[in-house]
């Protein structure tokens, strides 16, 4: 089922305290239910930072078993300039808005992370989008902002983007808003001096509450990974709780020495629950989060942060130091049982059982390239250079895919072959009853086989939703 | 080349060796053009990002002549500008300039701290 099929379908009315009229499904179970395997996914591809002379682009990748160009890039919608570092991107409606009818989930926001520029894109037709409009770095400077990351709609036709740098790339950051209707840039979303570093976020609206966390200011790490930042303390630690209606941080929590970087952040899909994961990416943990106690009035109320999984730092004989597995992603599968993370350094990716929260259980791993995962993970294929890091999972939680960049600069520093060589999106079929994933030995994407030469590939989305983007009210 | 700008309007040689090995292309800069603006405008491709000095995607080392930054170079750090490290979306030549260029100069900036 499509989005841009169904429109106001009344077969879609649920159970739900608003009429399902608009995008996506009335709960994360009814996307569970409801959802047709993802046919495609729309890849971030990067020429930023090599010789390449051409733009990064949109991948459209086939995911039809059955289609003679499954695996394949099967279109790409190049930028209209060189430059951008396409990263993280989002689509201009998900569940959030499915009381909203005639919304339709149509356009992709593909922000350049280094240009501050910011693509539209209309994936009516979800085979072959079109760029429609682009916002220039101009328009985001004259907010005094500048590095777009996330993407995420909010209620109500209106798109926000988290910024992590004011316009010359020094702190702090904020969140862009832009308007729906014709893709405008609405101004800035939140009061100046809010907060300081910024990365990703979340909002939980029914309880109110949105949790942003912190990478560091764009002049920091834009150029690649410094140690001397680190103890110059010009990386984040901590997550800022948000009242999401009023737009002001009411609480700052520290993650100390081990919550160094927290990057990724996911609460739960459930609209009533409290509980998210963050992952700290240079300590090499996971923080679990929730409401610890309920305070008067509509804000949210007090919050926690524990660390619940410590990935050890291993030792490898080529390296003078232990090398840190680096938590650079992870998810919540869209029944909220499990949770998956890349560990970009060691190369595996783990799946945890979540359904006591605060204890995680280790329920299986996959590992495919990076410093200690197999070179061939698909015997016959190419080498797979880098670890897995970004990932998605289909709605029905039955596979996980990946690919394999981090950022031009920061891959360049550690997987200095992942730039020649170009990325690969890897899939593993997952058993959510067992707890078990097995990696699928038929699929590997080579985004080093691109037309222009070998192209990094980043964050993934599907047409229809995906265990990253949607938010219910 | 028809239209190429003449060596009165466009005072400066900028001599771009690429660091891969690539091979060397000049060209020329006007009064206030930075070496990224003078390439892009000879159709040589050169790495960039930010176009802002922030991100030191195109960073380049300045082997011979001298460039002035329009504005803070704040991708690099004192150690970097030391070394003779530029930004070229900002650095503007005021002499005949001699430049490596390309991707690997940027991924001189930092190494693997662990290993």
């Amino acid at each position: 089922m499509s989005d841009t099929e169904h429109g106001s379908d009344p077969a879609h009315g649920h159970d739900h305290e608003h009429d399902h009229e608009g995008p996506g499904y009335a709960t994360p179970q009814a996307a569970i239910e409801e959802s047709d395997p993802e046919g495609l996914a729309y890849v971030m591809g990067l020429y930023v930072g090599t010789d390449v002379d051409a733009p990064d682009f949109l991948a459209v990748v086939d995911l039809d078993p059955d289609s003679a160009t499954y695996a394949e890039v099967v279109d790409r919608v190049e930028m209209p300039n060189r430059g951008d570092e396409l990263h993280h991107f989002g689509w201009n409606a998900c569940s959030s808005s499915c009381h909203v009818g005639g919304l339709e989930r149509r356009h992709l926001v593909v922000p350049g992370q280094r240009s501050s520029r910011l693509h539209v894109i209309d994936a009516a037709d979800r085979r072959e989008p079109e760029l429609e409009t682009v916002i220039e770095p101009e328009e985001v400077f004259d907010e005094d902002l500048s590095a777009p990351h996330t993407v995420h709609c909010i209620p109500d036709g209106q798109i926000l983007v988290s910024m992590l740098g004011d316009a010359d790339g020094s702190l702090p950051g904020g969140f862009l808003e832009l308007d729906e209707t014709d893709f405008s840039v609405d101004g800035r979303w939140e009061a100046p001096g809010e907060i300081e570093m910024n990365y990703d976020f979340w909002y939980q609206p029914r309880q109110n509450v949105m949790v942003s966390t912190e990478w560091a200011a764009p002049e920091t790490y834009y150029p690649g990974f410094d140690l001397d930042d680190v103890e110059a303390g010009r990386y984040g630690r901590q997550l800022h709780v948000w009242n999401w209606e009023e737009k002001t941080v009411e609480q700052t929590i520290d993650l100390g020495e081990e919550g160094m970087i927290p990057l990724e952040v996911r609460f739960l899909h459930s609209p009533v629950s409290t509980h998210g994961f963050v992952g700290a990416a240079l300590s090499s943990n996971v923080f679990h989060f929730h409401e610890a106690e309920s305070t008067p009035g509509d804000g949210p109320g007090r919050y926690e942060a524990e660390k619940v999984i410590d990935i050890e730092a291993r030792e490898h004989e080529d390296w003078d130091m232990p090398v840190p597995g680096l938590v650079t992603d992870l998810l919540v599968s869209m029944d909220d049982r499990y949770l998956f993370f890349s560990n970009w350094l060691h190369g595996d990716v783990r799946m945890y059982d979540i359904s006591d929260p605060a204890n995680p259980r280790l329920a299986d791993r996959i590992w495919a390239g990076g410093i200690y995962g197999p070179d061939h993970p698909i015997d016959g294929e190419r080498e797979v250079v880098a670890g897995p890091q970004m990932l998605q999972l289909s709605l029905d939680g039955e596979r996980l895919y990946w690919t394999t960049s981090l950022f031009s600069s920061w891959d360049e520093q550690f997987y200095p072959e992942e730039g020649e060589q170009g990325s690969v999106m890897l899939k593993a079929d997952v058993d959510p009853r067992r707890g078990s994933m097995t990696l699928d030995q038929d699929f590997l994407v080579d985004f080093g086989e691109m037309p222009a030469g070998p192209a990094r590939a980043h964050e993934i989305r599907w047409p229809d939703g995906d265990c990253t983007s949607d938010v219910w009210q | 080349m028809a239209g190429d700008p003449t060596a009165t309007d466009a005072p400066y040689r900028v001599t771009l060796e690429h660091a891969d090995g690539g091979g060397t292309a000049v060209v020329r800069a006007r009064a206030d053009e930075s070496v990224l603006e003078a390439a892009e405008r000879a159709d040589v491709a050169l790495p960039f990002g930010c176009l802002t000095g922030a991100c030191a995607t195109c960073t380049a080392e300045l082997l011979a002549g001298s460039v002035e930054h329009r504005r803070e170079p704040r991708g690099l750090k004192p150690r970097h500008r030391d070394a003779g490290y530029v930004l070229t979306c900002i650095a503007v030549p005021t002499s005949d300039c001699r430049l490596r260029v390309g991707s690997d100069v940027a991924g001189e900036l930092t190494t693997n701290p662990w290993r």
